[in-house]
C-alpha cells in the first residue's frame, strides 16, 4: 500500500475536525474493508484516522424522541456484539440473521456497524486496478457492462455503473426503516433515513452514500416494530459460507386475524444499495399471508427488473427467494 | 515381511502434527536465514503484445528499494531448462494477462509492493486469444504423442446401429489449485553455490530445474523443503519465481525473499485447463456397452502445450469393443495449463460417470448394475492383466455401506419439506507406479540403545510421508517408531521420486524399506555368522556391537510389473439436497471407497482421501476461474471469489478402503491414494443432483442457478 499517515483519534469532536480537515484521509474502524482496499491499491488515502477507541458501541433502548421504544445500535460496535445482543435477537431477529449471514466469524468480530453500510463493492473490475471502473476512476467506463456480470444489478443501474452493494446487514436495516444518525465537525447531528443513505449510480457511481466527508455515523436506531415474530433473512450464494449473496432477501409481516397489516421486503445483490420493493409490500397489505400472494407481489417486485447479459436467473431467483423469506417469515420458522 | 508387521497398517497420527499445530515447522519463508531482502513481483496488464518501454525511476527512487529487474537487466537464462511456463523477464514479449515483467527487491515486503506500483509500462497491445468458445474451433491434435487418437474397432457404426445411446458434452472451468501455502522461496548464496529454500512437490525435480534454467550444476543449487503448505500439482513442476528469487538475490548480493500474493497466485503457477468433452456412449437394451468415444477440446499456451488426459479413465473403466479417445487442443493467452489433482482424470471421470448415469437412466437399469455388467477382465486398452482391480469390490461394499437401496430410480420422488434428496454413483481410477528413488539408512548405537535415520529427497505435501516412512522403517527394522528419525525435503539427500501422481508413497516407502532389507543383509554378511531365524537389523547392531552403520538403496519399479495394468480404483456415493426454490445444494452425506493396495496408515489415508472428496465437492459446485474474453485477466481474483468449499458445505465424509495387497505392482503392495481421492466425486455429485431434481447439469460448476 502506499504511505499514509496515521492518526489516533482522541474523541468524536476530534475524529471529526481531523477528516474535515483532509479530504485524502479516511476513518479506520475495524478495517475488514478498508485495509484489503489499500492493499490492492484502490484505496489510496494519505491519511487513517483511527477512530476504533472511541466507545460509540452500545446497545441501548431509544428513551426519547420520535424513534422511543426503538433501539440505538452504536456505529462502533462491533457486528458480533449487535448480531447477538439480546435485544436485537429478541426484537430485530431478522438483523441478527443477516448480520449473520454476512463474512466469516472473524471478520464480523473485527468489522464495525457503521463501517459495514460503508462496505464497497466487490465488484471484480473495481478491485482490478487496470480495468475500467467509473466507480474507482471515473471517466474510464464500466469494465463490468459488457464484461463478466452475473454478480450484477437487475435494478436501478446505470450504464455508469452496474455494480452491487455487498452488505447483508444494510438489506435488513434497510427492511427494518432503521435511521442513521451522524455528526459532523461543528458537533452537528443528523438523521438519515436508511432508504435515503445509499445511492444509485446514477452518473455519479463514485459516490456510494450521501455521508459527507467528514461525518462520522455514531449510532443506527432501529424503530419499534411488530415483526419480530414473522421475519426471515434468505441469503441465496454460490457456497454456504464467505460468499457474497446472487440475491438475498428480508422479509417481515405482521399478521392479524390472518390479514397482513404490514409487510416489508428488502432485496440484497440486485442493485447499488438495499432495494426495497415497495410496490409489493404494498400490494400485500390487507390480503390474506397466502403463497398466491406471495406469488404476486414477488411477480410485482421483479417486474422493473433490467437484467444483464450473464445475470437473467436473478429475475427468477428473485422471485422465488420472495416467495420463500415471506413463507419461512409466516411459519416463523428461524432456520 | 506379513508377521511382524507391527507399526505398518497401524492409524499412527501424524509424527510432526505437534511441529505443524505449534509453528516449528518451517515453511518455505519461515526459514531463519538473516538479512533479508523482500521482492515483490510485478505483472502485465495486457494479455498479448510487448512492452515498448518500461519506466522504473520512480520505483528505483522509492523508499527501501534495493534493486528493480525487468527484461532489460535480467540475465540471461535457460528458457528450455526444467522452469514451467516461461515469464522469466527474458524478452518484452507478453502471452498472457498476469505473466511476471519484472520485480522490485527492497529492505521489506511493503516497500516492495509500493515501489512495483509506481513503475509505468508503455505497451504496444495485441488482440489477445482468450476466448475459448470461439477460439475451440481451431483446435488441432496435440503435439504429444501420448494425446495422439486412440480408436479400436468402429464406434460410428456402433453408434449408429446402437439401441441405446448417449451423446452428450460436458463442461468443465478453469480451476486453481490455491495451495494454503502460496508459493514462496528464500533465496542465499554462498558464492557460486545458492541454496533454495522452497516448497517443490519433487525435490529433486526442482534443483534440476533450477540448476539448468540458472546455467549451474545441479550441485551448485540446493533445494530445502522439508514441508509443503500443500501443492496439489502446481509445485509439482517449478515455475518463474523460483528462479527469479535466485536471480534477484544474486542481484542485490544478500538473501531475498519472494512470496506471491493469493491475487498473483491465479496467474503464476498454472491451473487446471477448461475441458469441452463430448462423451458418446451405446449399448445393447441388456446393458452391454457397445461404443464409447470420448472427445477432448482443450486449450494451453500460446507456446507451450499441456493437455491433461481426460480420456483416460475411459481407456480402462469399462469393457467395450469399439472405442476412441481422442483431444483437440487450442493455443490461448493464458497461463500454461499444468497437472492438477487427479490430472485428466478427474474431469474426464465428470464427463464418462456422468454419461454412465445417463445411460443407465435410459435403460432403466440400476448405475452399479449397469457398471458391473461392463466390468473389463483385462484392461482393454493395452490387454493387460490388471495388478489387482476393486471396482466392483468398491460398488458393492459402498452401496452396502451407504444404503444405496434406499435411492428411488426416477428423479424427484424423494421430497422433504423444501428439499429435494438425491444420490448418486460414480467410479474413479488412477494408475499406480513406482518411480526410481534412493534412500539412505543409518543406524546408530549408545550401549543397548539402537536408533536410525532414513534420509531421501522425498517430499510430504502434509499428507504425512514422514509418518509412513518411519512406520515402515521401524518394521523393516525391527525399532520402535520412537527411534526412528526421518529426514527428507532437501536435495543435499539421495534423490526420490516426488510426491505426484500418487508415486509418493509407493516409491518412497519401497526405497526405505529396500534399504532397511540391505542393511540387515550386510550386517549378518558382516557378521560371518549363519542364522537360523532373520534377525532385526537392531539385534544385529546389539550382537556385533556395531556402533555405527549405513547403506544405500537405490530402487525402480518392480521388474515385471508393467506386465499388468496396475492402477487404484475407487466407487463414489453422494447424497445431496436440493433447495426447489433457490437451487441450493449441499452434499449431506459422501462415501469413497477406494482400493488402493495396501494402506500404511488408515489415519492418514482417511484423511487424504477425504481431502480429495472435499476439493470433489468443490469442483462439482462452487470452484470456477472465470476470463473475461475482451482482455484475459480472471475476474475470479481473490479466495473471496474463487470458492473452495467452506465448513458449512461440507456434510459427512466417510473413507473405505477395501483390503488388499497389490504384489505385481511393487514388493510393499501399495498403490497410492492421491490423486483417485478426487476421481469420480464431481459425477457422483452431478448424478445425485439429477436423481434428486431431474436436471442434468453438464456444465460444472453446479450453482444455483443452473438448478433454477
Amino acid at each position: 500500500m502506499r504511505p499514509f499517515k496515521y492518526t489516533n483519534a482522541k474523541d468524536v469532536p476530534s475524529a471529526t475536525r481531523l477528516l474535515t480537515a483532509n479530504p485524502g484521509g479516511r476513518f479506520l474502524a475495524g478495517g475488514t474493508n478498508l485495509l484489503d482496499l489499500m492493499k490492492e491499491d484502490v484505496e489510496r488515502p494519505n491519511e487513517l484516522i483511527d477512530i476504533s477507541r472511541l466507545g460509540l458501541d452500545q446497545i441501548k433502548t431509544i428513551a426519547t424522541g420520535p424513534h422511543k421504544g426503538g433501539l440505538s445500535i452504536g456505529g462502533l460496535g462491533k457486528n458480533t456484539d449487535a448480531a447477538n445482543h439480546a435485544l436485537v435477537r429478541q426484537h430485530y431477529p431478522l438483523l441478527t440473521q443477516a448480520i449473520l449471514a454476512g463474512a466469516s466469524g472473524q471478520i464480523r468480530n473485527m468489522a464495525t456497524n457503521g463501517g459495514n453500510l460503508l462496505q464497497r463493492t466487490r465488484c471484480p473490475y473495481f478491485y482490478e486496478v487496470s480495468m475500467p471502473c467509473n466507480k474507482r476512476e471515473p471517466g474510464t467506463g464500466c469494465g463490468a457492462l459488457e464484461g463478466i456480470n452475473r454478480l450484477h444489478a437487475i435494478f436501478g443501474w446505470s450504464d455508469k455503473c452496474i455494480a452491487v452493494y455487498p452488505s447483508d446487514m444494510s438489506v435488513a436495516l434497510a427492511a427494518l426503516d432503521a435511521v442513521v444518525r451522524v455528526r459532523d465537525a461543528a458537533g452537528q447531528e443528523r438523521t438519515i433515513p436508511f432508504g435515503d443513505f445509499h445511492r444509485l449510480p446514477g452518473d455519479t457511481p463514485e459516490k456510494d452514500t450521501n455521508l459527507n466527508h467528514g461525518e462520522l455515523i455514531t449510532a443506527i436506531e432501529l424503530p419499534k416494530n411488530n415483526f419480530a415474530e414473522k421475519s426471515y433473512y434468505l441469503k441465496v450464494r454460490d457456497r454456504a459460507s464467505y460468499a457474497f449473496a446472487l440475491v438475498s432477501v428480508a422479509a417481515a409481516l405482521e399478521v392479524s386475524n390472518n390479514r397482513i397489516d404490514q409487510a416489508r421486503i428488502a432485496m440484497g445483490g440486485v442493485a447499488h444499495k438495499p432495494w426495497r420493493a415497495l410496490q409489493a409490500e404494498q400490494m400485500l397489505v390487507g390480503k390474506e399471508p397466502t403463497e398466491a400472494n406471495f406469488r404476486l407481489a414477488a411477480e410485482a417486485a421483479m417486474a422493473d427488473a433490467k437484467p444483464l447479459e450473464h445475470n437473467k436467473y436473478k429475475v427468477e431467483l428473485g422471485r422465488r427467494s420472495i416467495v420463500r423469506a415471506l413463507q419461512v417469515a409466516m411459519d416463523g420458522k428461524r432456520s | 515381511m506379513e508377521e511382524k508387521n507391527k507399526m505398518v497398517g497401524m492409524p499412527v497420527s501424524r509424527i510432526d502434527g505437534i511441529l505443524k499445530v505449534t509453528g516449528k515447522a518451517d515453511y518455505s519463508v519461515d526459514h531463519p536465514v538473516t538479512n533479508v531482502a523482500h521482492a515483490m513481483i510485478f505483472k502485465s496488464t495486457i494479455a498479448a503484445g510487448k512492452i515498448r518501454d518500461i519506466d522504473t525511476a520512480a520505483a528505483e527512487k522509492a523508499p527501501g528499494v534495493l534493486a528493480v529487474i525487468t527484461h532489460k537487466n535480467a540475465p540471461k537464462l535457460n528458457e528450455k531448462g526444467g522452469i514451467r511456463g516461461g515469464a522469466m523477464l527474458q524478452s518484452p514479449v507478453i502471452e498472457f494477462y498476469g505473466q511476471h515483467i519484472g520485480l522490485v527487491v527492497a529492505e521489506t515486503f511493503e516497500q516492495a509492493r509500493h515501489a512495483a506500483r509506481l513503475i509505468k509500462v508503455d505497451y504496444e497491445e495485441a488482440s489477445p486469444r482468450t476466448h475459448f468458445e470461439k477460439l475451440s474451433k481451431e483446435a488441432v491434435t496435440p503435439k504429444d504423442k501420448e494425446r495422439a487418437d486412440v480408436k479400436r474397432g468402429d464406434v460410428k457404426a456402433a453408434l449408429a446401429n446402437a439401441e441405446y445411446k448417449v451423446e452428450e458434452v460436458y463442461e468443465t472451468p478453469m480451476e486453481h489449485h490455491h495451495p494454503m501455502e502460496p508459493h514462496a522461496t528464500i533465496a542465499e548464496w554462498k558464492g557460486d553455490h545458492v541454496t533454495l529454500y522452497n516448497s517443490a512437490q519433487i525435490v529433486s525435480g526442482a534443483q534440476n530445474a533450477a540448476a539448468s534454467t540458472l546455467n549451474l550444476k545441479p550441485e551448485q543449487v540446493r533445494i530445502v523443503s522439508p514441508y509443503l503448505g500443500g501443492g496439489f500439482g502446481s509445485k509439482g513442476g517449478q515455475w518463474a519465481n523460483l528462479v527469479l528469487t535466485a536471480v534477484a538475490a544474486k542481484m542485490v548480493n544478500r538473501p531475498v525473499q519472494l512470496a506471491l500474493t493469493r491475487h498473483q497466485m491465479f496467474n503464476s503457477v498454472g491451473l487446471r485447463q477448461r475441458n469441452h468433452q463430448k462423451v458418446s456412449l451405446a449399448a445393447t437394451k441388456d446393458g452391454k456397452l457397445t461404443a464409447l468415444a470420448h472427445e477432448t477440446t482443450t486449450h494451453c499456451a500460446i507456446d507451450n502445450e499441456f493437455v491433461e488426459p481426460c480420456g483416460d479413465c475411459s481407456k480402462v473403466m469399462y469393457e467395450v469393443p469399439n472405442s476412441l479417445i481422442s483431444y483437440r487442443v487450442v493455443p490461448m493467452h493464458i497461463i500454461l495449463p499444468t497437472y492438477t489433482r487427479g490430472p485428466g482424470k478427474s474431469t474426464g471421470s465428470f464427463a464418462l460417470e456422468s454419461a454412465m448415469d445417463e445411460l443407465a437412466y435410459k435403460l432403466k437399469m440400476d448405475p452399479i448394475e449397469f457398471r458391473i455388467k461392463n466390468e473389463p477382465e483385462r484392461d482393454p486398452t493395452s490387454g493387460k492383466p490388471w495388478s489387482s482391480r476393486t471396482t466392483v469390490q468398491c460398488l458393492q461394499e459402498g452401496a452396502k455401506a451407504f444404503g444405496w437401496e434406499k435411492r428411488k430410480p426416477e428423479p424427484r420422488q424423494n421430497q422433504q419439506g423444501n428439499y429435494l434428496i438425491g444420490y448418486g454413483v460414480a467410479c474413479g481410477t488412477y494408475p499406480a507406479h513406482q518411480r526410481p528413488s534412493s534412500a539412505l539408512v543409518k543406524l546408530d548405537r549408545k550401549g543397548n540403545e539402537v536408533t536410525a535415520t532414513v534420509e531421501l529427497a522425498a517430499a510430504d505435501l502434509g499428507t504425512g510421508t514422514y509418518t509412513i516412512l518411519a512406520q515402515t522403517a521401524a518394521d523393516a527394522l525391527g525399532l520402535p517408531m520412537n527411534r526412528i528419525t526421518v529426514k527428507i525435503g532437501d536435495s543435499d539427500l539421495p534423490p526420490a521420486a516426488g510426491s505426484v501422481g500418487s508415486v509418493g508413497a509407493t516409491s518412497y516407502a519401497n526405497v526405505v524399506n529396500d534399504a532397511c532389507i540391505k542393511i540387515t543383509d550386510e550386517l549378518m554378511a558382516k557378521s560371518g555368522k549363519q542364522f537360523f531365524t532373520r534377525p532385526t537389523a537392531a539385534q544385529l547392531m546389539l550382537s556385533e556391537k556395531v556402533t555405527e552403520f549405513q547403506t544405500r538403496a537405490d530402487s525402480k519399479e518392480l521388474e515385471g510389473a508393467d506386465e499388468y495394468s496396475s492402477h487404484s480404483f475407487n466407487a463414489n456415493f453422494a447424497e445431496v439436497r436440493v433447495d426447489m426454490y433457490t437451487g441450493m445444494v449441499r452434499v449431506d452425506r459422501f462415501l469413497a471407497v477406494t482400493g488402493a493396495g495396501k494402506i500404511l496408515n488408515p489415519k492418514t489415508a482417511n484423511s487424504q482421501v477425504i481431502g480429495g472428496v472435499a476439493w470433489g465437492i468443490g469442483m462439482a459446485l462452487s470452484e470456477e476461474s472465470v476470463v473475461d474474453p475482451r482482455w484475459g485477466n480472471f475476474v475470479t481474483r481473490s479466495l473471496a471469489d474463487y470458492h473452495v468449499p467452506s465448513n458449512l458445505d461440507i456434510g459427512t465424509m466417510e473413507a473405505i478402503f477395501i483390503r488388499e495387497e497389490d504384489k505385481h505392482s511393487n514388493r510393499l503392495g501399495i498403490k497410492g491414494l492421491g490423486e483417485v481421492g478426487i476421481v469420480g466425486v464431481s459425477a457422483a455429485v452431478a448424478n445425485a443432483v439429477f436423481n434428486a431434481t431431474g436436471k442434468r447439469i453438464r456444465e460444472l460448476p453446479i450453482t444455483p442457478d443452473k438448478l433454477i
